[in-house]
């Protein structure tokens, strides 16, 4: 008894010195009494038990936020204007936010299992990242082809593009304006060797530079768009929700001119928000650009139709804030960072695209600074409209607010042909009723005149008169006449 | 590297003149779309934009070279002065236009003048002040000294214009024309480059030497 006591002073007990499991092997410590290998196991699992609460926490989280969206949505979407409208945003909005929570979990998870080794944890290597889609494919193939035509430059064209490529996956984890910088050295690079190495002329410059543009970007478009490091989205959906309660601004405070009463204006009005919402669907920022002056240039028409004169800057921009007011375009803000930060930089700050992007820059400033002030408003009235106790469009009610959908506009046209055809229905039919009175009264009044003309004028039998009374008295007096001589008979 | 490019070629002429921004600024209705209408029309019936009169382009043909304007109109009313500032990225000349009639617009231009201070360095951009409507010359409200003086201290070009009889627009546009060429060639010296770049460089000047030294 003592000599184990003592021992236990001195020494560990054989048995306390082995694995917990009961492996046989000697445990450690450090790793709570387990050997190395058990010790792995029991952590392993409870990492995975541990990873397996993470993501149910995120999918029930993930779910509350969706419903609470959805309920959010349905309260606010009273207010929206359209329902399809509303329904794309909502669906936007839902999706970015669903794949925002997923992928801020995946994250921790893929840290979390790289600790525990797990083997399909490793970094994934570039060429299994490369996702390529359909459309990058497409891309690519014409891309290929096109610098064909190029031979010798257009090879290497290719390589640095390639190498480009290769160096931006390197980048990523860097800020965005870092990559948008090596992006803009890129485009810079490249043009000038094709200048001075390749003696390739200007315009053909232009045309390959394009092509560069389209490839890159088509390929980085998911990484440097919207990136997550950044507030763009943020940015978003402020701007979004500041358009969505500017709904009640109508044309006339922004001194718009544009009748959209014409339906000539009202179609090239409706084109031009179908071009600016349809840009967010663009990878490439040139082909967002196109869409920008797309819509620039319906308006430029309505305009022109509207004052039968081409429109001016003072007309252009109020229109344009207009368009995007009433369009609310998708990730506003976002396309206007990534066109600015990866488009190729002589094409914003020159060039007919360039002005166009820059009067939309100034759209969106606009409406971000909008007060009361520059809608010719006091400030009461913009308070109360922004807070939508009231909304402008009561006062007038007579006239019907233009920027209503275009359904319910027809149908208070409609109801107010249906109220005009009632009006005159009511008028033919009291015309009738007057019309009968009016027969009734002329038939009246005939017969009475009729009747007066009888009672002043009697009817009177006449004797039979003189001659005629003469005629037959004749016969009266032929008593008198001498008898008929009555043949005598002479003999003789 | 780039010299190369710029000695005359048999082909040179060919390839497309140098761009320079113009700005337009000015308070509403001072005459800034009329001013660009009536020098883009005269010359080019055929080029004039069909649709809107907000962006134009020209190209001048100077005795020593030729180049291309590249006229941006911008919106003059006063509640989109704050967010003009966005058309002058890039720009190599402004117009500051006011209307000789209306001492308001003077004034305004002030404004602007102010604007374009703060956004490049001094030089960067050559600005013309020009005072608009000499056609109303009965109703004037500030003076051809008034303008002229101004534009001294402040070492801007001065004229004065009317866009409705014709008188002194093409003159205009050629003398900032003539300044954009001078300036450059007095800077033509210490920034040899491809014009093209050395165009969108400058509000980038770092860039230049980044790529050179890679």
């Amino acid at each position: 008894m003592s000599l184990k006591s003592e021992r236990r002073g001195i020494h560990v007990d054989q048995s306390e010195l082995l694995c917990k499991k009961g492996c046989g092997y000697y445990g450690n410590s450090a790793w709570q009494g387990f050997c190395s290998k058990c010790w792995r196991e029991e952590y392993h699992k409870a990492r995975q038990k541990q990873i397996q609460e993470d993501w149910e926490l995120a999918e029930r989280l993930q779910r509350e936020e969706e419903e609470a969206f959805a309920s959010s949505q349905s309260s606010q979407g009273a207010q929206s204007l359209t329902f399809s409208k509303f329904e794309e945003k909502k669906t936007n909005e839902k999706t970015r936010k669903v794949t925002t929570v997923k992928k801020f979990f995946s994250a921790s998870s893929r840290v979390g299992s790289k600790k525990a080794e797990i083997p399909e944890a490793k970094a994934p290597s570039p060429s299994i990242n490369r996702q390529t889609s359909i459309e990058t494919d497409r891309v690519s193939k014409e891309f290929i082809e096109f610098l064909k035509t190029y031979h010798k430059t257009g090879q290497e064209i290719y390589k640095q593009t390639k190498l480009f490529l290769e160096a931006m996956h390197y980048k990523r984890e860097l800020s965005i304006e870092e990559q948008s910088e090596f992006t803009q050295d890129f485009y810079q690079n490249v043009a000038e060797r094709m200048q001075t190495r390749g003696k390739v002329p200007p315009e053909r410059v232009e045309k390959i530079m394009d092509q560069i543009e389209k490839y890159i970007m088509t390929r980085l478009y998911k990484h440097v768009f919207c990136p997550e490091t950044t507030d763009d989205e943020k940015k978003d959906l402020a701007i979004q929700k500041r358009i969505r309660a500017l709904h009640w601004v109508t044309p006339q405070m922004l001194c718009v001119p544009v009748n959209e009463e014409i339906p000539e204006v009202s179609d090239m009005v409706v084109k031009a928000i179908t071009d600016i919402i349809e840009m967010d669907s663009k990878r490439v920022p040139r082909d967002k650009l196109a869409c920008i002056t797309k819509c620039s240039k319906h308006i430029f028409n309505a305009i022109r139709i509207t004052k039968n004169e081409p429109a001016s800057a003072d007309d252009f921009l109020p229109t344009l804030i207009y368009i995007v007011l009433k369009g609310n375009p998708p990730r506003l803000q976002s396309n206007i960072q990534y066109i600015t930060r990866f488009c190729n930089p002589s094409r914003l700050m020159t060039g007919e695209d360039g002005y166009y992007f820059t009067n939309l820059c100034c759209a969106v400033a606009f409406i971000e600074k909008l007060d009361a002030q520059s809608l010719n408003l006091s400030q009461e009235d913009f308070d109360r409209y922004m807070s939508g106790q009231t909304s402008p469009r009561k006062q007038e009610s007579e006239a019907w607010s233009p920027d209503a959908c275009l359904g319910v506009k027809q149908m208070y046209k409609n109801l107010d042909l249906l109220s005009q055809l009632n009006e005159r229905q009511e008028r033919i039919m009291s015309e009738a009723k007057k019309l009968e009175k009016d027969l009734i009264d002329w038939t009246d009044g005939i017969t009475k005149e009729v009747q007066d003309i009888v009672e002043k004028y009697p009817l009177e039998i006449k004797p039979p008169n003189q001659p005629l009374a003469a005629i037959d008295s004749e016969n009266v007096e032929n008593d008198k006449l001498p008898p008929p001589l009555q043949p005598q008979v002479y003999a003789g | 590297m780039a010299q190369a490019d710029r000695t005359p070629q048999p082909g040179a002429s060919l390839s497309p003149p140098r761009v320079f921004k113009l700005v337009l600024l000015g308070s509403g209705s001072v005459g800034k779309s009329s001013l660009a209408l009536r020098y883009v029309k005269n010359d080019f019936k055929s080029i004039l934009p069909t649709v809107g009169c907000a962006f134009f382009t020209k190209v001048v043909h100077m005795e020593s070279a030729s180049l291309k304007f590249e006229i941006w109109d911008t919106a003059g009313q006063e509640k989109y002065h704050s967010v003009c500032h966005l058309y002058f990225r890039g720009a190599n000349a402004a117009l500051l236009v006011y209307d000789i009639t209306s001492k308001d617009s003077f004034l305004r231009a002030r404004h602007w003048l102010k604007d374009l201070e703060s956004e490049f360095l001094p030089g960067e951009v050559v600005v013309m002040l020009v005072g608009n409507k000499t056609d109303l010359s009965e109703a004037r409200e500030v003076t051809f000294e008034e303008g002229k003086e101004f534009a001294e201290s402040k070492k801007l070009l001065f004229m004065e214009a009317s866009a409705k009889l014709n008188h002194q627009v093409t003159e205009i546009f050629d003398a900032v024309a003539q300044e954009l060429l001078q300036r450059e060639e007095r800077v033509d010296p210490t920034q040899r480059g491809d014009p093209r770049l050395t165009l969108n460089q400058a509000p980038h000047p770092g860039r230049q030497a980044k790529c050179c030294a890679r």
